[in-house]
């Protein structure tokens, strides 16, 4: 297929981070909070300005998800893994931070060339996972951020790994 | 089985007893890190350090029922106590083996009686207490090695690969027992090995020791944790003086 432009649904994003052996895994989702990286705002505005004025500081990057509690076995990203099989074991301190991609496909699957958002896994650089929960209902919630010295996740339009 | 599940299949164990029949809901059963900010000055995004793991079970909300031994105003009422408790969640179906489980020591806040029309009981869980028996894992998911059932001979079935870590694991684990019934002694333990066939071996201080089952009885054992846990696991009992249990027994195996 070719790479789609214009708008879509959330049909079509998936949710892909590394399991605890780092590699990297699609699990359901079912909400996930606003992706993008919001900058801290310091005012620097004086007594005398007409107008308030403001600098960015550091950004900041905290992504939320909950989705369907499933024990299915993990399976090649791309193809859904089980949420719980991934998550059970991948909150706390870790050596290598998580790679971690949201992809957004417009009006079909994602393919190549339509917008992502994430980091690829590095030494040093990634996602590590600070929640996960069994929120009742069949349901699951967890919590990403960015993993300390990281560079930052990006917008891109090819696959974070 | 695997897949995805609702909480109809949800069970609730605590101090050997079966709440499950008097629950209407329970948690949320969290895993979940404090975090410290470690951004630097020229760092290009605010980073993060997960801390300490609090874990917890929330709230079970149930029906007020004083039936005697085994109501759950007659168990839960006192409120100050450590309940060991596991919460297995079935797959669709009753949680059987190889079913995920979410365990640990958690102290009980409180004990509400309270009326929507019904009366029913309100019992918060606070984090781990640091009366139980080990405040060394920050895991609380686990599998069922066995669902709650009746036994009445040794486990001659082979061992099974969990479906999280089919691999030997050397950062030790804990389980935890929760006995229903029975009528004498007995030795409930967990064995391991590198095969199915050969998961045969006690895995070293994992066993509850020898327990009088004719009363509810519970446990959480920990063992080291550098210790290694084979690839192939399966529980295991030792009759004394019993020739029927039942029991339900899940093992954490830590990963990391």
């Amino acid at each position: 297929m070719t790479v789609n432009t214009g708008r879509t649904v959330d049909r079509w994003i998936s949710f892909n981070v590394d399991d605890n052996g780092n590699v990297l895994r699609t699990i359901p989702i079912n909400s996930i909070n606003g992706i993008g990286l919001p900058y801290d705002e310091v005012d620097l505005t004086a007594f005398m300005d007409a107008i308030k004025g403001v600098l960015p500081a550091h950004p900041s990057c905290v992504i939320t998800i909950g989705g369907p509690f499933d024990t299915t076995a993990v399976a090649a990203v791309g193809s859904l893994s089980g949420s719980h099989s991934v998550l059970y074991n991948l909150p706390g301190p870790r050596s290598v931070p998580l790679a971690l991609d949201v992809r957004i496909g417009i009006n079909h699957a994602w393919e190549s060339g339509e917008p992502t958002f994430g980091i690829t896994g590095a030494a040093t650089a990634g996602f590590i996972c600070l929640d996960y929960q069994y929120a009742g209902g069949g349901l699951y919630a967890a919590k990403f951020g960015v993993f300390a010295g990281s560079t930052a996740p990006e917008w891109n339009t090819t696959a974070h790994a | 089985m695997a897949g995805r599940t609702i909480d109809r299949w949800l069970r609730v164990y605590a101090d050997g007893y079966d709440l499950s029949g008097f629950s209407r809901s329970i948690g949320p059963l969290i895993r979940t890190y404090t975090e410290a900010d470690m951004t630097c000055i020229p760092d290009t995004v605010k980073g993060v350090l997960p801390n300490h793991a609090t874990l917890g079970i929330g709230t079970l909300n149930g029906v007020f029922d004083n039936t005697a031994s085994n109501g759950l105003h007659v168990l839960m009422k006192g409120a100050g106590v450590m309940r060991t408790v596991m919460i297995p969640i079935g797959i669709q179906a009753a949680p059987a083996q190889g079913d995920p489980a979410y365990m640990g020591q958690f102290e009980q806040k409180d004990y509400m009686a309270e009326t929507a029309e019904g009366v029913y009981a309100t019992i918060p869980f606070d984090k781990s207490s640091v009366r139980g028996a080990s405040l060394l894992y920050d895991q609380p998911w686990g599998w069922l090695l066995h669902a709650k059932a009746a036994e009445t001979g040794v486990n001659a079935a082979n061992g099974f690969a969990d479906l999280f870590t089919p691999a030997s694991t050397a950062f030790g684990g804990f389980m935890v027992y929760q006995v229903f019934a029975g009528n004498g002694t007995a030795t409930l333990k967990v064995q391991d090995g590198t095969t199915a066939a050969g998961a045969t071996t006690d895995i070293t201080g994992m066993t509850s020791g020898v327990i009088d089952c004719a009363t509810p009885k519970y446990g959480l054992v920990a063992i080291g944790r550098t210790a290694t846990i084979r690839s192939y696991i399966r529980w295991q009992i030792v009759f004394g003086t019993a020739t029927t249990v039942t029991f339900a027994l899940a093992l954490v195996r830590a990963s990391n």
